[in-house]
């Protein structure tokens, strides 16, 4: 033990030979290796270039169809409510009115518009009172009757009603139907579209931002004008709202307890690797899972967004999990020690220090696990919420369980109508999940930038 | 060797700590093998020795912090005034607000000086108003010998002082539970010089209150701040006694050498 080995000095045996060069010209191997560098950098900027033109072409292509969703063509109309048609019996009962369909309102507004077009000079040529009723949205005689039952005083008064106009003659103002592809058109006539320039000449049809678009439920096949996304937007808000009560805590809580407490041992690495494989489950296996065991085991309503939510909240679990884990991960032990060596608890130690140093790792996962299922679609086709909708949920939490559509559901939905209307629709309620969507993304960098702290 | 204390008369107090046949195994490495120590109270007692020997898992002993490497197995008995800290009735929670620990790198919770310090009182339930904290906190910070150069800015991040400053909030913080006995695991090693001397001046203040067990690698600071020293090796404890003793006139040939710089 005393005694320690003296140090002898190794001497290396064979050497590199000397390069005799001189340093302003470079040898070959540089030359080569510098050559290396600069293809590898074309490369990068190849990539990053196809990159940016794709994301350039998906935003022009999705704006250019989508925008003009968001302008609708109305027509003002006094419409004179004749109670001699609407309310036969005379009494002002609202069970009896409600005996007068659509059909007879629809025949009202073409006698109010013909009228007022006369009123105003406007020559109609040979159209009839029928062909007039064209004019506006089939909507438009649903609107009307809903209002005047609402209010039954409103007989035998003149009220001036908005009215859509229709699908086609929107599609004319929007360059979408021309005069060539109205003369082989059922739904409209070139007589029609003369009519509505005329119109708007005389001041009684104008295009105007469509609230509408974000208000109005899903309308049939044949009124992509009335068409809107009040209940997908509701639906999907209330899905956001069970997966955020639901993935957070249980996400953050099984985080922590396989980061902090569980012992680590055969069966914990089993579920790490499991969590890992989890996150790469195809969505639409979750789907037949939710169907199976919410819908078919558990008894709970189809298209209910509360079975949505459960469905997403399974799928974002482990996409929570993974990123929570790596923020407790990334928390330097020093501070475990630090808390342990004053005498914290465990648990102390862990809400007071590691997870609020974990936070924005925590907040940032969340919300990308939001994002995503956002924008899931196919395991809520398999829950039913691909049902055409149009009557809005309730308030929660019985809302939770009225049925109720989704936005990227509602996408998938339109795209599949044959309408050409729905095109421009389709493209505007992606403008709208990407707006959402933008607009998480935005919360989570501004949570981080707030949360972040140095050690 | 000029710094030898030689002078300094060693009060011989009673035994704080009692190791007694202490192993540690780190899954089947065996760490550390028959350590056998008594620590007196008031005093500071250093350990040293080359990397590896078991100094720093001795340390950790003290206080079970060695509960929290999963792989980490201690046998023997460790008393702290009689009762036996490896006891299962024992709640490490509690035994570590008895023995305090300051780390090799200064390692200040990421918030304001005040709530660093703070922190161990709040949790322990030490003080019932603020103004009892705000006691406390003064206190512990004058006896850390930091308080002159933050009572100013005592809400300003602990994280923002300088390398020895962290270092005397970490004191601070670890004597702020009023603890009985005061682990440091290198405490300067990540510091200057002058830091240093500020910790070691510190440290021979706090031997009036508590006793303090030392763990460093230069001999010059063990020499300097400690009355005994233990010398570790290969995971034995190869010898212990009054520092004077050790530095001056080692019995053990592996001392000899170590401390005349032959082996480590």
């Amino acid at each position: 033990m005393t005694t320690v080995p003296p140090i002898t000095d190794a001497v290396p045996s064979a050497q590199a030979p000397r390069r005799t060069h001189s340093l302003f010209a470079p040898d070959k191997r540089t030359a080569a290796r510098n050559a290396q560098e600069s293809r590898f950098r074309a490369y990068g900027l190849v990539a990053i270039v196809v990159a940016l033109l794709a994301l350039v072409w998906l935003l022009f292509s999705i704006f250019s169809a989508g925008l003009p969703a968001f302008r609708q063509t109305f027509v003002e109309i006094s419409v004179q409510l004749d109670p001699a048609v609407l309310d036969k019996a005379g009494n002002g009962d609202r069970a009896e009115m409600a005996s007068v369909t659509t059909i007879g309102y629809g025949k009202l507004i073409g006698k109010s518009l013909g009228l007022e077009l006369a009123a105003k000079g406007i020559d109609i040529g040979d159209m009839t009172p029928k062909d007039l009723v064209g004019m506006v949205s089939e909507n438009a005689a649903a609107d009307l009757r809903d209002m005047v039952l609402a209010d039954p005083k409103l007989l035998g008064t003149t009220v001036q009603f908005t009215a859509l106009a229709h699908g086609r003659i929107d599609g004319y103002f929007k360059g979408r139907v021309t005069m060539e592809t109205a003369v082989r058109d059922n739904s409209t006539s070139p007589e029609k579209l003369m009519l509505a320039d005329k119109m708007v000449a005389a001041g009684m049809m104008e295009m105007r931002f469509n609230t509408g678009f974000l208000s109005m439920p899903d309308a049939s096949d044949k009124r992509p004008e009335a068409a809107g996304l009040g209940v997908a937007i509701i639906g999907s808000l209330y899905m956001m709202c069970v997966v955020l009560c639901l993935a957070l805590p249980i996400g953050v809580a099984a985080s922590v307890y396989l980061e902090e407490f569980a012992p680590k041992n055969r069966w914990t690495d089993l579920i790490e690797v499991n969590i890992a494989n989890l996150a790469a489950v195809p969505s639409i296996v979750y789907g037949i899972l939710g169907l199976s065991f919410f819908i078919n085991f558990a008894g709970l309503p189809q298209s209910a967004p509360i079975v949505g939510g459960l469905v997403l909240t399974l799928m974002t679990l482990p996409r929570i999990i993974i990123p929570t884990r790596a923020a407790l991960k990334a928390v330097p032990p020093s501070i475990r020690d630090a808390a342990l060596g004053v005498g914290a608890s465990k648990l102390q130690t862990v809400t007071h220090h590691v997870l609020p140093l974990a936070m924005p790792g925590v907040l940032t996962g969340t919300i990308i696990g939001l994002a995503q299922a956002l924008g899931e679609t196919a395991p809520l086709l398999l829950i039913g919420m691909v049902a055409f909708v149009r009557d809005f949920p309730g308030a929660p939490l019985s809302g939770l369980f009225d049925p109720a559509s989704a936005l990227p559901v509602q996408i998938y939905n339109w795209t599949q109508r044959g309408d050409p209307g729905f095109v421009e629709r389709a493209s505007g309620a992606i403008i709208v999940l990407l707006g959402f969507l933008i607009i998480m993304n935005t919360a989570a960098i501004i949570l981080r930038r707030r949360y972040e702290r140095r050690w | 060797m000029k710094d030898l204390r030689l002078e300094r008369d060693v009060q011989t107090e009673t035994n704080k700590i009692e190791a007694r046949k202490v192993q540690v195994y780190y899954g089947t490495n065996h760490a550390l093998k028959d350590v056998d120590v008594d620590i007196l109270d008031k005093t500071v007692t250093a350990f040293i020795g080359p990397s590896g020997c078991g100094k720093s898992t001795f340390l950790r002993c003290l206080n079970r912090m060695n509960d929290t490497v999963a792989s980490a197995r201690v046998e023997g008995m460790i008393t702290l005034e009689g009762e036996n800290i490896y006891d299962p009735r024992v709640d490490p929670v509690q035994l570590r607000a008895k023995i305090g620990m300051v780390f090799q790198k200064p390692n200040p919770f990421p918030k304001s000086i005040y709530d660093n310090v703070a922190y161990g009182p709040k949790i322990h339930g030490l003080t019932r108003t603020k103004a009892e904290l705000d006691e406390v906190v003064e206190a512990c910070l004058r006896k850390a010998a930091l308080w002159n150069e933050v009572k100013d800015r005592l809400q300003s991040p602990g994280t923002g002082l300088s390398g020895g400053q962290q270092q005397r909030l970490c004191i601070a913080r670890a004597i702020a539970t009023s603890p009985e006995v005061l682990l440091m695991d290198e405490p300067c090693s990540a510091l200057d010089p002058i830091a240093t001397a500020q910790v070691e001046e510190l440290i021979d203040e706090l031997r009036s209150q508590f006793s303090v067990v030392i763990v460093t690698h230069s001999m010059q600071q063990a020499a300097r701040v400690s009355q005994r020293t233990a010398f570790f090796h290969l995971g034995y404890l190869v010898e212990y006694g009054e520092t004077g003793a050790i530095f001056t006139n080692p019995k053990d040939p592996r001392t000899e050498s170590y401390i005349t710089g032959r082996i480590g």
